[in-house]
């Protein structure tokens, strides 16, 4: 049995489909979805907490269904929302504590300063959650997460807006409740995070998985180099070259993928010049995770269709 | 029902650790009370404070109520809803929760309101009458509380509550018995006031002053309560899942 099964997982906002046919096991590892800002993260996560009730198929959490087993799920897993909701006015301990206490544990008192204590804020816990910093409210909200020993941990955007050694101590604390058998769901937009500390990622664009497997695994699968264009004088029309595809345009840059890197290099530029588009230089590397991304979740040369006004019912029911 | 308890002393934590709001929701129904009880010249009584003080006390539980009606929409706007919906205690606590320690609050400010007017010169009751006071101003707490909350998270955002919280309070309280008796109201008054359900509370706060029990009044806002707390929980559990 997985601790994370979903079958089909469908859910629409109105006529927008937000995530779509979504099937996945996630079992005793750290599992990232990767995903561009409206592709589907977050109501899936909604989904699985029994926040959010799918239009079709279904889920489960341990074994227990998401929709008939609320209750039997939601003591098995723990919720971290990405809006950092502390109570400023409370204390760290005070937070844990109230947690602690509405999950019923035995001994709470004890329980929230073990947790503090794994979170290192055993020195802060009596000061005002006004006064600590994002860092730190970040680690409250695991320690708030951690205090009933979950089998199954939701964190949305866990490392969003934090600095570089906040992030890296966030993942540390992670990797550690990984090794001692938890099962983590993690989203992210960050991509040298999920490839440096998740087991693996699934990347979802327009509420479908697009590539699923090991950071390793997708960039070989890719089995392509990398070209990168520095030019000058804007490119109009369609870059077409067999084997060559073209991932990302920015000003002054453009990207390709081939399979053959060698090979395609001046075939690249004699295209390029061909539309009156000076190369200034050509690189060549390894794909990264990043690179993995855009190849599946698709570029700014196929934009998706963006409907605004059900984008905005989108976000007000969300609310 | 469990958490309950743990929501409650959240909230009071919170707001007896901000001075400022415990103070300013006091000093409206406290400046009535002087400004209004003990300076207005009426002809239809001799004690006019003794008048007034229950429609200050029943005014105080509404204000309270209008103020906490922003309190769960907050909590779903800053992200602490989904916190606790997703946590295995009964998500029908997260909003008990809150209509109780609305009406706790109401009660408490109610009490030092009643502290006030003893002190000025209002009667002092014997026990058994204030208790049936507070059973009327927490019915009426419980009544007006979840009606706060279930139209705070319809509206769902700040400004439009706002909006709707000083369009209702004071004409709510001036077409109420709150400041004269029916007999020297104009008729239309007299015929809103009857059915202004603040009323209900004013008119079983002064019949319990007197020693009578108002079995009637106590009835109707226990129903009316009851009703409301209803739709509430429907509202939440529309919002929620």
């Amino acid at each position: 049995m997985n601790a994370i099964e979903t079958q089909d997982l469908t859910r629409y906002y109105d006529t927008l489909c937000a995530v779509d046919h979504l099937t996945l096991s996630v079992n005793n590892e750290i599992f990232a979805l990767l995903g561009p800002n409206g592709s589907g993260k977050t109501t899936t996560v909604l989904m699985l907490t029994t926040l959010l009730r799918p239009t079709k198929g279904s889920a489960s959490i341990c074994g227990h269904d998401v929709v008939r087993e609320g209750e039997a799920v939601r003591k098995r897993l723990s919720y971290v929302p990405q809006d950092m909701a502390v109570d400023i006015k409370l204390t760290g301990r005070e937070n844990v504590l109230l947690f602690a206490r509405l999950y019923g544990i035995k001994n709470p008192q004890d329980k929230t300063d073990e947790v503090l204590a794994i979170m290192d804020l055993s020195d802060r816990a009596d000061d005002l959650i006004r006064t600590y910093s994002g860092g730190m409210r970040r680690r409250l909200e695991l320690a708030q997460a951690l205090v009933h020993e979950p089998e199954v941990l939701f964190l949305d955007e866990p490392t969003i807006g934090l600095d570089v050694a906040a992030r890296k101590k966030i993942w540390e604390h992670i990797r550690q409740l990984r090794k001692n058998g938890m099962t983590i769901f993690v989203t992210t937009h960050y991509m040298d995070e999920a490839d440096r500390f998740c087991d693996r990622v699934g990347i979802i664009s327009h509420g479908k998985i697009a590539a699923l497997g090991t950071p390793t695994a997708l960039k070989a699968d890719l089995e392509k180099d990398v070209i990168t264009a520095q030019v000058s004088g804007t490119l109009t029309g369609p870059v077409a070259i067999d084997g060559v595809r073209c991932v990302g345009r920015q000003d002054g840059e453009i990207t390709f993928t081939a399979e053959n890197g060698r090979e395609a290099m001046p075939l690249i530029t004699r295209a390029l010049e061909s539309q009156g588009v000076t190369v200034t230089s050509l690189s060549m590397r390894e794909p990264t995770l990043d690179d993995v991304f855009l190849h599946a979740v698709g570029t700014a040369d196929e934009p998706g269709h963006f409907d605004f006004q059900q984008f905005r019912t989108m976000l007000r029911r969300r609310k | 029902m469990n958490g309950i308890k743990e929501y409650i002393s959240r909230d009071m934590i919170k707001w007896l650790r901000s001075p400022v709001s415990v103070v300013s929701m006091l000093a409206m129904p406290a400046a009535w009370l002087v400004f209004v009880g003990l300076a207005l010249p009426v002809t239809f009584t001799g004690n006019y404070l003794d008048f007034i003080v229950p429609g200050i006390l029943v005014m105080t539980m509404l204000s309270s109520s209008l103020n906490g009606g922003t309190l769960l929409m907050f909590d779903k706007i800053l992200g602490f809803l989904n916190k606790f919906l997703a946590l295995p205690t009964p998500r029908e606590s997260i909003l008990l929760g809150k209509i109780l320690f609305i009406t706790i609050r109401g009660a408490i400010q109610a009490t030092i309101i009643l502290v006030i007017a003893v002190l000025i010169g209002a009667t002092i009751l014997p026990p058994a009458q204030y208790g049936m006071i507070y059973l009327i101003l927490f019915l009426f707490g419980f009544l007006m509380s979840a009606c706060a909350t279930t139209i705070a998270l319809y509206l769902g955002d700040h400004d439009s509550y706002a909006a709707f919280n000083t369009m209702i309070s004071m004409p709510l309280f001036f077409t109420s018995s709150a400041l004269m008796p029916y007999d020297v109201m104009p008729t239309w008054l007299s015929t809103i006031a009857h059915a202004n359900p603040l009323s209900y509370a004013i008119d079983a706060v002064r019949a319990a002053e007197t020693g009578a029990v108002p079995v009637l009044q106590i009835g109707l806002l226990a129903v009316l309560a009851g009703i409301v707390i209803a739709i509430c929980m429907q509202m939440f559990r529309r919002v929620t899942v």
